[in-house]
């Protein structure tokens, strides 16, 4: 029990020294030459994605805007051409179309027998 | 600080000699951070430049000069921790691809390398690394912050934006976890020595 509380506090030494010696195990590199190029083509790659992505919003919102633009319009002419909205209800409505529907078409059709000429 | 905070302030207001200027201070010291946070040295430069590119586009939102370097070591270690966690998801992916056979061939060669390897250096490196391993990715940033970067639990606070004694806790698990590693590894070094 002893021994083995001993062997973790030597452990516990040995590995304080073991993470002190990997920082001098591995030194700063110097950056390659390539670094500050490679790093503004990055820059400049993420920057051109979201510009594309503004103007894509903006078109977006833009046309969005026309639409309804478009869309107030078209009910505002309707509206001035028909007059008024009719206040009825749709089963009203329906109710009025079909009495004022002439009845002759719902008549059974009449099929004659037609017979073979006999010459 | 390595730099004037008005140089940053141009930096921030579009101006790119500045903005140079500013990296070409801290890209050293970036970079060494992050080789030891990452422990792939292939790769340093790419993660280093993702932290200047985040930097860049996050410049507008810095208000005092006092916090710019913690920020920057908080958007070194978020880095870092993106690459760690997609790199141990690629390592999952690979490995579940190779056949047992692959796979023993993949050991004996990563233990001819070590063979082959004899600077002392290297040996540090690859232990530590074997190490940190056993932690999950935020755990190794955080403990690789503290003991081999050095910062205090004050810095840490101020890059995690946590309270000393949750990351006092933090750490000592970690730590406990790193230790319990290394105690199991230096066992089994000595009865292979016997």
């Amino acid at each position: 029990m002893m021994d083995n509380q001993r062997y973790l506090q030597e452990s516990d030494e040995a590995l304080s020294a073991l993470l002190a010696s990997y920082r001098d195990a591995s030194p700063d590199p110097e950056p390659s030459v390539n670094f500050m190029p490679q790093l503004w083509q990055k820059i400049e790659a993420r920057e051109r994605t979201s510009r594309v992505f503004t103007r894509l919003t903006r078109n977006l919102v833009t046309a969005a805007l026309a639409l309804s633009m478009l869309l107030a319009l078209a009910v505002e002419i309707s509206r001035s051409r028909g007059g008024s909205l009719p206040s009825e209800t749709y089963v009203e409505v329906l109710a009025d179309d079909n009495a004022s529907q002439d009845l002759y078409s719902f008549e059974p059709v009449r099929v004659m027998p037609v017979y073979d000429r006999q010459d | 600080m390595l730099v004037d905070f008005k140089l940053i302030e141009r930096a921030r207001d579009g101006d790119a000699a500045a903005f140079n200027q500013v990296v070409s201070a801290y890209r050293k010291r970036i970079l060494g951070t992050i080789g030891r946070l990452i422990g792939h040295p292939e790769d340093v430069e790419d993660v280093g430049q993702e932290v200047f590119l985040r930097l860049y586009f996050s410049l507008d939102q810095l208000r005092s000069a006092e916090v710019f370097e913690p920020w920057l070591y908080r958007l070194t270690s978020n880095a870092a921790y993106d690459y760690l966690r997609k790199k141990r998801r690629r390592m999952e992916a690979r490995m579940s691809d190779l056949s047992e056979q692959q796979m023993m061939i993949a050991d004996a060669m990563a233990g001819e390398k070590v063979d082959r390897d004899d600077t002392a250096r290297k040996r540090i490196r690859e232990e530590v690394d074997s190490l940190l391993g056993a932690v999950s990715e935020e755990d190794r940033v955080l403990l690789t912050l503290k003991e081999v970067e050095g910062l205090s639990l004050k810095e840490l606070g101020k890059i995690y934006h946590v309270k000393e004694n949750a990351l006092k806790v933090r750490l000592f698990r970690a730590r406990q976890r790193v230790l319990k590693a290394f105690a199991a590894s230096r066992k089994r070094t000595a009865e292979v020595g016997r």
